[in-house]
């Protein structure tokens, strides 16, 4: 990622995957369900701020972990 | 306590310097942790510097990324989760082996402001009729075919207004600048809608057992 715009709309993608995705293993999640949502609610004016900067538009962005 | 970050095949390439990490191995496969880092307020930053770590590991082999925050008191609870899931969690690497995971996000930029002055109930059904139309067009013409070029995907209800499709795609890493390229072909034929396509990423989105 190149720029802070590009790394705020990744961010947005980064939250989805990491608050819910990955392999569910036995034991103590450190966040709760009420707790992810919260962090929705944190993000939220980020993101919303970036909903508008996508409008615009973004160059598809390709890491380099390939 | 220690924290899992991902689970990967045993033996692998040597871990990554300076980030305190191990691993507790079982019949070919191992988790990947570290100690679990003392409880801070949820940040980008926190996220990103998980996400590098989950980057770093996947360089050089495959992972299966362990939920967010995953504690276990110590390493032979971890080495008993291994052990009793092992079938499962074999599979569950072989199915995203060689592959990562894409991101693209759909957003219509036909959107009409809501008036200032709210809507009627017919107003409010024929735009939730409009909506449910562009979504419907959005998988069609762009989910559609990026499905074909990837090993499997995974659509999910779209979060933020004006946003039509919310897909994952797991592809194969030799496939990642076809798949690119498709994007950017989709985005050229359909300059009404926004694309948005991020990674490659540890396939969060393909971790089920």
């Amino acid at each position: 990622m190149t720029t802070i715009a590009e790394r705020e709309v990744a961010l947005i993608d980064l939250v989805d995957r990491l608050l819910g995705g990955g392999v569910v293993i036995a034991g103590d999640i450190t966040l709760s369900v009420a707790e992810v949502d919260l962090v929705y609610v944190q993000l939220r004016a980020l993101i919303s701020s970036v909903a508008s900067a996508e409008e615009k538009g973004f160059l598809p962005r390709l890491g380099s972990a390939v | 306590m220690i924290e899992l970050y991902a689970l990967t095949d045993h033996p692998a390439p040597s871990l990554p310097d300076g980030a305190s990490l191990s691993t507790v191995a079982h019949a070919g496969l191992a988790f990947v942790w570290g100690p679990a880092p003392t409880p801070t307020e949820l940040s980008p930053e926190l996220l990103w510097r998980h996400e590098e770590l989950l980057e770093k590991l996947m360089e050089d082999r495959d992972i299966l990324p362990v939920r967010y925050g995953t504690r276990l008191p110590d390493e032979a609870a971890a080495a008993w989760a291994l052990c009793e899931r092992h079938h499962e969690l074999a599979l569950a690497l072989d199915r995203v082996r060689g592959a990562v995971e894409l991101s693209v996000r759909v957003i219509g930029t036909e959107r009409e402001p809501p008036p200032a002055d709210g809507m009627s109930g017919t107003e409010y059904l024929r735009a939730r009729e409009q909506t449910s139309t562009a979504r419907a067009s959005a998988l069609r013409t762009v989910h559609e075919p990026l499905s074909l070029s990837a090993r499997a995907s995974s659509e999910r209800a779209p979060r933020a207004a004006g946003e039509l499709v919310r897909a994952a795609y797991l592809v194969d890493r030799e496939a990642v600048q076809e798949f690119a390229a498709t994007v950017t072909r989709l985005q050229a034929a359909h300059p009404r809608l926004r694309l948005l396509c991020t990674g490659p990423w540890p396939p969060y989105s393909f971790s089920e057992t």
